[in-house]
């Protein structure tokens, strides 16, 4: 990492652009108004597998409601997540379904009216004729089982019509090298299973769309996205609008954590009913429908590893089961990254994966900030500390012998994306992280006694910047952006790039003032920006803002940079390399000189006022970019848990979080970025599931929040006793240096917290979320609890 | 019920300004600022209680404006997260969150902001574990609630000096 | 059933009396109809939009100022709108009746608080309801008035079942008697959820009365591990009368995890609220005992 110092703007932190957030102003999706709006509401399944024959729409037309319905909206199969190129898209759905539901919660019809409470006592007056029901399906057990129904006969890859068997949607298989020998290599071998489930995004903002129609057959749109230009393109498609007459903005984003990398299910519906009522509508999801919209990937793993006596690894056969709900968005893709997440983690040497993702009757799953890293990082991160138990060698140091790391090759995003890591934290983080948990002094489990156990446990993880790599592959990935400069010397990002509250925004006003030498307060990238002003941006995921989306803007800023100087040039008598520019703090403005003579300086606003008044013409430029790379950005943490034994209560006392990312364009946002990820974190370790029940299908909370908890300002330890570090590395691809974090750091969490509830109790969970229940009756019996309360 | 139920007119202020409206028995109060008033900075997090986005001051107390009747505000004052700062000049609460990035996606942020208000003047030197304990119904899922502990504890603390 | 939580789905006549008599009057004239009082509406407003409770007449009595406030010349007297945050905020409250005070502050968070009232929580008689262990442990009683009279119920007696209650459909919940207590009164409440902020798995109200070394009389309330909030009678037996020590404390513990009944549900199991009740029982007690005086 280059010293901060040297930058005029990177790593500094200023008070963050964020201002309509503090004061009410920042409009969201949900808060977007349009005169003569209409509200509309989705009818909602009560059933998890039925077919539909009928729908009576007439006693809601006659209360004044537009309806939708099946036969309304078009008939197109496509998949809502159009990152990967059509060749490798699943495709089962259209906008409503035509033959039947497929889980409790999928839109079946919908209404709009005058008010919200109008088309809701409307849609209770749209009559269903429901055909054959099916019993639900709703463990990957019952989904796979042989006598379960088919929840499809058959889905299209990409143009192919594929029969599906057994609920199967698709798989992956993949090797490397050959595991058999590698086991017979091995003088230990550990196979076990795990199993993380579901969890709920939560993200605080509720998916919702406001459409306009416009006079010329086009749409106007606002909607919660993570990528306003594959919103845009679904659409045109879907509805055979041309794309030129399809806009959709760019808006603030209440949190998404992917649950919007697809277009959201309800936007197509929102569109459908603003172009039958030829007038904007309004729509806006209750909780209780998100919560069966999406959740994340779960995901049972069985994995065997084998390692010599030596420490080295020698094979890794890796199988994983995930069941997908009764849509697949992007479960291929998932089966790939899940297998990178695991092949990049640790030199296995030889590696045998085996993915299934199969069809169940609940809501969709999607991606959830990791994409399959944290749901296979559990698995991994024990086994490792199962494997250096076995050889008696510290965690950490194990780790520190097989970790892929520099110069090593890695396929982070699935087989065909692989690269060689440039920079690498990996060894400074786990040798300082165990330095300040005072690792040493953690003890071993069979050593502790008293009612409360405290024990540290260490993960590490990783994810990718982005999924770029040396050829185009499988997944889309390219941004853009134009960057202009204003008349007054202040300057314009105008980028699709979407920001949701991870600070993408104020990276990318960073790099460009970094580069142009302006002001940090005279960047704008604000809203106000849409399809039709912006280039292709492919989406804020896979912790690509930063590298892929800034690498972006960064690229057409120092073409800027370019023109600015070839213009100036001329105004100075000089070639543009006989001119400097940089920041002067006291002007407040960013300044031109001739080299060796920084008096002679004409201030970048005088430039492009010259520029104007002489007719000259608008500094500015337009471009995209592809990143070839997709540089490891990687996190390391020590936690240490407290285990009430009494109450089988955990809480987590002190934690050390380390992360590398290469340059940290802003240091504050990049801590928030962990520390809210650890959050998120704890709650797959200690809190959240999401159960369905076997018989009616439904989810057992009812999409309540009441009883689906989420951590809150309690569950976190204290400020002091929490420790946020970072390594000294400098990604050269990166923009300034810069690599991603935002999915690296929930990667690891709950694997450290599993960890170390091992250290404490000596009891290890294969499954999660570890809740006191759980927890008392394990201890239990193991005697622990028992021992200790006779003799109270 | 098929009848049409009457209407029940309404007096009010909010942030400072007298209003009066005409509402249905079963508008909600967080309907009533988002729809027609406009005020979109109180948001709908979870409609039933739990997750404290719609936090309102209602006669200068935080209230939940998504369990509100609008008819039972008649008579009172309201404050929104619009209705903090004065004209251009932030509320020291407003400037503590963005200093200490306890700002991410924003949507919590009004409904913390104001509960924090309520916090500080209720007990103007708080420790970290009365912070957490107050703001325990204000659910965040993107800043993991550090930074924004952090902004309330050094709110507190420059109210001290001033 | 579709639920939308972003609104409140359903037409009703709404009141709002300005009086008790003006409150009465009403709840005679519609006693045949479907009426619901808001006292706080946290409760009420949840129910009507998660699972459609039907209401026919709303009566708002949270601006009848006869019915808001905290009398604490003897014992405790609090008006049936008081806020839940007005209570906690008595110094009497806080420094003598601590149950109480811990039952209010184990609930929600302070806007809910703020919203929500005592009468609120008798009334939509939820088993897991936080006051409603201290003001049994406290032998409370609730007034009811109505245009035939008035009467004086135990609280302990009030609720009856699920969301079921003594009180007739022209009655009105007036206010919250509780009696004085003296220095050698001791009282604790102890509360397990998933967060803070949430629903008791499993919670529990000790009330004792201390001379000496001996418990001469007390009260174990628990919540959530019935139909109803359970006094803990035979456990009260066990205790009163004897002299305390850990064997005492950790037989009483024992039986008061048989007494409960527990079940299994969304938020925890019925056997874990059994292993609770026994930890619970101990801390709850020891606590209180410390700070009873003799």
């Amino acid at each position: 990492m280059l010293d901060k110092e040297q930058f005029d703007v990177i790593g500094k932190r200023f008070d963050i652009k964020n201002i309509g957030k503090v004061t009410g102003e920042e409009i969201y999706s949900c808060d977007v108004n349009i005169p003569r709006q209409l509200y509309a509401v989705v009818l909602r399944s009560p059933y998890s597998h039925a077919e539909i024959k009928k729908i009576d729409y007439t006693e809601a037309e006659k209360m004044g409601a537009i309806c939708i319905g099946p036969d309304d909206v078009p008939d197109t199969l496509y998949n809502e997540r159009i990152v990967s190129i059509p060749d490798k898209t699943y495709r089962d759905r259209t906008v409503l379904p035509k033959d039947k539901v497929r889980h409790v919660g999928e839109a079946v019809a919908a209404c709009a009216a005058e008010t919200e409470e109008e088309a809701f006592a409307a849609l209770k007056k749209i009559k269903v004729e429901w055909g054959k029901k099916w019993e639900p399906v709703v463990t990957l057990d019952d989904a796979m089982d042989s006598k379960a129904p088919a929840i499809y006969d058959h889905v299209y890859l990409g143009e192919k019509k594929v029969d599906v068997k057994n609920n199967l949607a698709c798989e992956r298989n993949i090797s490397v090298g050959d595991v058999e020998e590698g086991f017979k290599e091995a003088d230990i071998i550990v196979d076990e299973t795990f199993n993380i489930k579901r969890v709920y995004h939560m993200q605080l903002e509720t998916k919702s769309a406001v459409c306009k129609p416009e006079a010329n057959g086009g749409i106007t749109l606002w909607t919660t996205t993570q990528g306003i230009h594959n919103v845009r393109i679904l659409l045109g498609h879907i509805f055979n609008i041309s794309l030129s007459k399809i806009n959709v903005k760019r808006i603030t984003l209440g949190g998404s954590f992917g649950s919007s990398i697809q277009m959201n299910s309800i936007t197509p519906i929102c569109v459908a009913l603003a172009l039958k009522a030829r007038r904007p509508v309004k729509l806006v999801t209750s909780r209780e429908e998100d919560m069966y919209d999406h959740s994340s990937y779960p995901l049972k793993t069985r994995l065997k590893v084998g390692v010599k006596k030596d420490g080295t690894l020698t094979a890794a056969h890796c199988q994983v089961w995930v069941e997908i709900g009764g849509h697949n968005i992007q479960a291929y893709p998932y089966l790939g990254c899940v297998a990178g997440w695991f092949a990049s983690l640790y030199k296995w040497k030889n590696i045998k994966y085996e993915g299934k993702a199969i069809y169940s009757n609940k809501g969709p799953s999607c991606a959830r900030r990791g994409y399959g890293s944290p749901q296979i990082n559990f698995p991994v991160e024990n086994i490792m500390d199962i494997l250096a138990e076995k050889l008696g060698v510290d965690p950490v140091h194990f780790r520190l012998q097989n970790y892929v790391g520099r110069g090593d090759e890695f396929w982070g995003q699935g087989p065909t994306i692989k690269s060689i890591i440039r920079s690498c934290g990996v060894e400074e983080m786990l040798v300082k992280g165990a330095e300040l948990i005072s690792w040493d002094k953690r003890g071993n489990p069979d050593e502790k006694s008293g009612l409360i156990r405290k024990g540290i446990g260490v993960a590490r993880g990783f994810h990718t910047s982005g999924t770029g790599g040396p050829h185009p592959g499988e997944v889309i990935d390219y941004s853009g952006a134009t960057v202009k400069i204003n008349e007054d010397g202040s300057v314009d990002v105008i980028t699709a790039l979407m920001d949701h509250g991870c600070g993408t925004w104020d990276a990318g006003a960073k790099v460009v003032a970094e580069v142009l030498k302006v002001p940090f307060e005279k960047i704008s990238i604000d809203n106000g920006v849409d399809t039709r002003t912006t280039v292709f941006d492919v989406n804020t995921h896979a912790t690509r803002g930063v590298y892929c989306g800034c690498g972006a803007i960064k690229f057409v800023a120092e073409k800027v940079k370019e023109i600015l100087l070839n213009y100036a040039a001329t105004l100075f008598e000089d070639r543009p390399e006989n001119l400097d520019l940089a920041l002067n703090q006291e002007l407040g403005q960013g300044v031109v000189y001739p080299k060796g003579l920084p008096e002679n300086y004409k201030t970048i606003g005088e430039i492009a006022e010259h520029a104007h008044t002489t007719s000259w013409g608008t500094i500015a430029y337009t471009s995209t970019l592809r990143q070839k790379n997709c540089p490891p950005c990687f996190i390391t943490y020590f936690t240490e848990v407290e285990v009430d034994t009494r109450t089988g209560e955990i809480t987590v006392p002190r934690v050390v979080m380390l992360g590398d990312s290469g340059t940290i364009i802003n240091p504050e946002l990049w801590k928030g970025q962990i520390l809210g990820a650890y959050a998120l974190g704890l709650g797959v370790g200690k809190l959240e599931s999401i159960p369905y029940d076997k018989v009616t299908g439904k989810l057992k909370c009812n999409g309540f929040i009441t009883d689906f908890k989420i951590p809150t300002t309690i569950d976190m330890p204290n400020i002091d006793n929490i420790i946020v570090d970072h390594a000294h590395t400098y990604e050269p691809t990166g923009p300034f240096g810069a690599k991603g974090i935002g999915e690296a750091a929930l990667s690891a969490v709950a694997s450290s917290f599993g960890n170390a509830v091992y250290n404490a109790v000596g009891i290890r969970f294969h499954e999660l979320p570890i809740t006191p229940e759980i927890m008392l009756k394990a201890l239990e019996e193991k005697e622990i609890g028992g021992k200790v309360r006779n003799a109270n | 019920m098929n009848y049409k139920v009457k209407k029940i007119p309404i007096e009010f202020s909010i942030n400072g300004q007298k209003r009066e409206a005409l509402v249905n028995p079963n508008d909600l109060l967080i309907n009533i600022l988002r729809d027609d008033l406009y005020l979109t900075g109180t948001k709908y997090g979870c409609g039933i209680g739990e997750c404290g986005a719609c936090t309102v001051f209602l006669d200068n107390e935080p209230v939940l404006s998504c369990l509100t009747l609008a008819a039972a505000v008649d008579g009172k004052e309201i404050t929104t997260i619009e209705g903090l700062a004065k004209g251009n000049e932030l509320h020291p609460m407003q400037i503590a969150f963005l200093k200490n990035a306890a700002v991410q996606c924003g949507f919590c942020t009004p409904g913390m902001i104001l509960t924090a208000i309520a916090l500080l003047k209720e007990n103007p030197s708080p420790t970290e574990e009365e912070i957490k304990d107050y703001m325990r119904g204000n659910l965040c899922r993107c800043t993991g609630y550090v930074q924004i502990i952090k902004a309330i504890k050094t709110c507190a603390t420059e109210a001290k000096t001033n | 059933m579709q639920t939308n939580t972003k609104i409140l789905a359903q037409k009703f006549e709404y009141l709002a009396p300005k009086t008790i008599d003006e409150a009465l009057d009403l709840l005679d004239k519609y006693k045949d109809k479907n009426i619901k009082i808001l006292a706080g509406g946290t409760d009420l407003l949840v129910k009507m939009k998660t699972i459609n409770l039907k209401v026919d007449y709303l009566i708002n009595i949270k601006n009848i100022p006869e019915l808001n406030f905290v009398d604490t010349n003897q014992g405790l007297r609090i008006g049936a709108v008081t806020s839940l945050s007005h209570i906690i905020r008595e110094e009497k409250v806080k420094m003598k009746y601590f149950a109480l005070y811990e039952g209010i502050m184990s609930m929600a968070a302070p806007a809910i608080r703020n919203m929500g009232s005592m009468t609120g929580n008798l009334g939509n008689a939820s088993p897991a309801a936080d006051t409603v262990p201290p003001l049994i442990a406290y032998g409370a009683e609730v007034k009811l008035q109505s245009k035939r009279g008035e009467r004086t119920v135990l609280v302990e007696d009030f609720i009856t079942g699920v969301g079921k209650t003594i009180m007739k459909p022209n009655e009105l919940i007036t206010e919250i008697i509780i009696p004085e207590i003296n220095k050698n009164i001791g009282s604790a409440f102890l509360k397990k959820s998933r967060v803070k902020a949430d629903l008791s798995k499993i919670n529990l109200a000790v009330y004792l009365e201390r001379e000496g070394n001996i418990c001469k009389d007390c009260k174990i309330v628990f919540g959530s591990v019935a139909i109803k909030v359970l006094r803990a009678e035979k456990t009260e037996n066990l205790l009163k009368g004897q002299i305390v020590n850990s064997e005492l404390i950790n037989k009483a513990a024992e039986k008061a995890s048989y007494e409960i009944k527990p079940i299994d549900d969304i938020r925890s199991t019925a056997e874990y609220r059994i292993a609770m009740s026994k930890e619970m029982l101990k801390d709850g007690f020891k606590l209180a005992w410390a700070r009873a005086k003799d």
